[in-house]
């Protein structure tokens, strides 16, 4: 093997496939990244026991080839490098990567890439279900969801994100038992079949953040390609494959967990609610979290939160709403309320409550009608 | 608006208790305890046995060489819980502003009550001994330091030999004057190394001690001598404390007859312990953060390990494993151990986060209050976690 490529666009594609770099595996090769030369470009792959990624960077190969070298040596040295020309040569026998970039040279000791994994690679027909999704609005989807998915590996099914297609609608349900993420859109071409899938929220997560930092054109979508028979989800972008394995369980009947009415609503100025409630958290963290939540109906209403914390003091916010109902008054974990206030992206937000054990809902007030969004967090309670 | 306090106190409570079980005792010299050649000692003792000498936390030993003919009762601790229960459940009756001291004593903030605080003192002490058949006594003042050390002096100038069933009220403004002739030993916070210092100042009486320049008192006990000053003027501006707030921490522990050195022994008293200590915090509606072990050796050494937990619990498995990791560290095979205690502190209110799906978690918490009802109705006998050296898995 025989290329030469920009140290700018080797660094990038390094660290998008960076992140499916396994840790600590058991297989050695796992640590490696898998560079080969592909069609005047230079693909580079790595994968975990949960997603792999393909990237291929612009290059002039002499001659074709594969290695893998460990992903931690080569992002680091590449990263060093000044931004100019890259070569590398590859020493079959000993199967050591010699790279040279203005007068830095090194030797990098690889392993055979005939011991990596195969990676599915997408091909222009899959012969699978598949749909195209704007860029921008899959990642306000995965980002308005993914992060309501359990850190906890112990319930599997709830590390996922479930991912509906019903005709023209796009679905994303997150959950981890306290609260419920939901956020549909409309696609511009219905898809050929409905189906379900649940797709691990780090995938998701890592995707998003392949979105915003490789470059798009203007008509560049993102193609899912649901290769169900493997158990896989595949996401192809310009020079980008992700693909993930699914959690294979089924998800919790969570359209049941909506509550459909309310007996008080709230609406106010997302900005100040979310600011509020930051700082009721400063007060609220060595108390289990716990803030109080009254919606005091008037001209103009109010919703006032408190924290109290046995050490440190407490702290009373105050902000104007237009309040609907009754009066109200619930406790609800602060992490879970700023969480969800940092991704509702409308100026104003609707916050309703049936009672005080009861789940509360937020809504986005006058977004676009085809982009519906509602969490539900359940409150916290004494015993 | 001067704020209007009762301390109350059930007389002898575990002999009053013990004398309804058998009314052949009344009258006579007896003490409630551990028998004296296993290391016990007096938990209570009737008044007729007071005229003897004989008084609590004495050894058992001891009290029945003052008084030969002294009648030895082991104790029905649960007796002692029921009346006591049934007691505090009157106190609240009068007013939710109750702050339980222990078994047998309480403050009472009566301020929101219109009659004079001695109506309403002899009104709940006719009304605890009509029902219950329970003798106390109370003390009235502004405030919780001059109310008990009112409650201590009524009970003393009752007559020897029989339940003092005391009423005595300090009432506004005179709490310096009351306290005055007191002798300093009478303050909370004077112990007996104060009390030397104090004397050697030649301070004896509170009213000296009131007397003398707090600037010199600062400069001796530091904030300690302060607050003594303040105290001795009669002020004392602590607020009584319901049930909920006032739980900073929580224990149980054990004296064993004879010093233990098996690990298995040790082990499952600890467990027992940490169930205990989870229960007391369940049935308090509160959580915990941190679980302590205490070790006493049998050269009285005391060792104390704490550890902080990931979250706050109160969960027995969890403090049984907290507390059994800190044995494991602390303990060296072999060692005889006198006393294993189990605590937890660092409390919150329990407030749980519900689930939007009724899952394994509240399966488990399911178990767990089905376990504490049953103990709560039959005693904690009626239903326990398998040890391991049952053999047994799981709840039995």
């Amino acid at each position: 093997m025989r290329v030469s490529v920009l140290q700018e666009n080797l660094a990038k594609g390094l660290s998008i496939v960076g992140r499916a770099v396994a840790s600590r595996s058991t297989l050695p090769v796992l640590n490696n990244i898998l560079l080969e030369t592909e069609h005047s470009q230079l693909k580079l792959s790595a994968m975990d026991m949960e997603i792999a990624i393909n990237c291929w960077v612009g290059a002039m190969v002499e001659e074709e080839g594969q290695i893998t070298v460990p992903a931690r040596l080569l992002s680091d040295f590449v990263n060093s490098l000044p931004k100019e020309r890259i070569d590398m040569e590859l020493n079959a026998r000993t199967q050591t990567l010699h790279l040279r970039c203005a007068h830095y040279e090194a030797n990098i000791k690889g392993i055979d890439a005939n011991e990596f994994p195969i990676i599915p690679t997408y091909q222009g027909d899959m012969d699978a279900p598949s749909v195209e999704v704007e860029p921008a609005k899959l990642r306000s989807m995965i980002d308005q969801v993914a992060f309501a998915a359990s850190k906890d590996d112990s319930r599997p099914t709830f590390t996922g994100v479930y991912t509906l297609l019903e005709g023209d609608r796009l679905t994303m349900v997150a959950t981890d038992g306290f609260r419920l993420a939901v956020r549909s859109a409309i696609l511009e071409e219905p898809a050929a079949s409905n189906l379900g899938v649940i797709i691990p929220a780090r995938a998701l997560t890592e995707l998003s953040r392949i979105i915003s930092t490789v470059s798009l054109g203007e008509d560049d979508g993102v193609e899912v390609i649901f290769t169900q028979a493997r158990n896989q989800i595949m996401f192809h972008l310009p020079g980008v494959d992700l693909v993930s394995q699914l959690i294979e369980a089924n998800f919790p009947d969570y359209k049941k967990i909506i509550p459909t009415s309310y007996n008080t609503r709230a609406v106010l100025d997302t900005g100040e609610f979310l600011n509020a409630m930051k700082v009721a958290d400063l007060f609220a963290r060595d108390a289990a979290r716990s803030v109080k939540v009254t919606m005091e109906p008037g001209d103009p209403g109010k919703v006032i939160l408190t924290a109290t914390s046995p050490e440190l003091g407490d702290n009373v916010s105050e902000i104007d709403a237009m309040i609907e109902g009754e009066g109200m008054n619930a406790t609800f974990n602060s992490k879970y309320m700023i969480d969800v206030l940092q991704i509702i992206d409308t100026p104003q937000v609707a916050f309703e409550a049936v009672s005080a054990t009861r789940p509360g809902v937020f809504r986005p007030v006058g977004g676009s009608p085809e982009d519906e969004y509602v969490h539900v967090i359940m409150p916290m309670s004494p015993r | 608006m001067p704020r209007k306090i009762l301390h109350l106190d059930l007389d002898a409570f575990f002999c009053a208790v013990e004398e309804q079980r058998d009314p052949s005792l009344q009258g006579k010299p007896f003490a409630v305890g551990g028998k004296p050649e296993g290391r016990g000692v007096v938990a209570s003792c009737s008044y007729p046995a007071r005229a003897f000498g004989v008084h609590s936390a004495m050894p058992m030993a001891q009290a029945v060489r003052l008084c030969p003919d002294l009648i030895i009762v082991s104790p029905h601790r649960e007796d002692y819980v029921r009346a006591s229960r049934q007691v505090m459940a009157r106190v609240q009756e009068l007013t939710p502003m109750v702050e339980q001291i222990s078994i047998d004593e309480a403050f009472l903030d009566v301020s929101d009550l219109p009659e004079p605080l001695e109506a309403i003192a002899r009104r709940l002490q006719t009304r605890i001994w009509e029902e219950l058949g329970l003798p106390c006594s109370l003390g009235g003042a502004t405030n919780k330091l001059v109310a008990k050390i009112a409650n201590d002096v009524g009970k003393s100038r009752a007559g020897k030999g029989d339940y003092p069933n005391a009423i005595t009220i300090v009432p506004p403004g005179e709490e310096a004057a009351f306290l005055a002739p007191l002798p300093v030993r009478a303050l909370w916070g004077v112990g007996p190394k104060t009390e030397e210092k104090l004397h050697a100042l030649g301070i004896f009486t509170i009213g000296e001690l009131a007397a003398y320049p707090e600037q010199t008192l600062a400069r001796l006990f530091g904030q300690h001598g302060r607050d003594l000053a303040r105290r001795a003027r009669g002020v004392d501006n602590r607020p009584v404390v319901s049930e909920r707030g006032r739980a900073k921490s929580i224990s149980k522990e054990t004296t064993f007859v004879r010093d233990v050195s098996d690990a298995r022994k040790l082990h499952k008293t600890l467990e027992k312990l940490a169930a205990g200590v989870a229960r007391s915090l369940r049935r308090k509606k509160l959580l915990a953060r941190t679980v302590k072990l205490k070790l006493r050796l049998s050269d009285f050494t005391t060792l104390t390990r704490q550890t902080t937990l990931a979250a706050p619990t109160d969960d027995e498995t969890v403090i049984i494993d907290a507390a059994t990791a800190l044995f494991d560290r602390l303990w060296r095979a072999g060692q005889p151990v006198r006393l294993v205690g189990v605590g937890v502190s660092n409390l919150q209110e329990g407030l749980v986060q519900l689930s939007l799906w009724d899952e394994q978690d509240d399966r488990a918490r399911r178990l767990q209050e089905a376990v504490d009802a049953l103990q709560a109705r039959f005693g904690p006998d009626a239903i326990h976690r398998g040890f391991e050296d049952t053999g047994k898995e799981g709840v039995e």
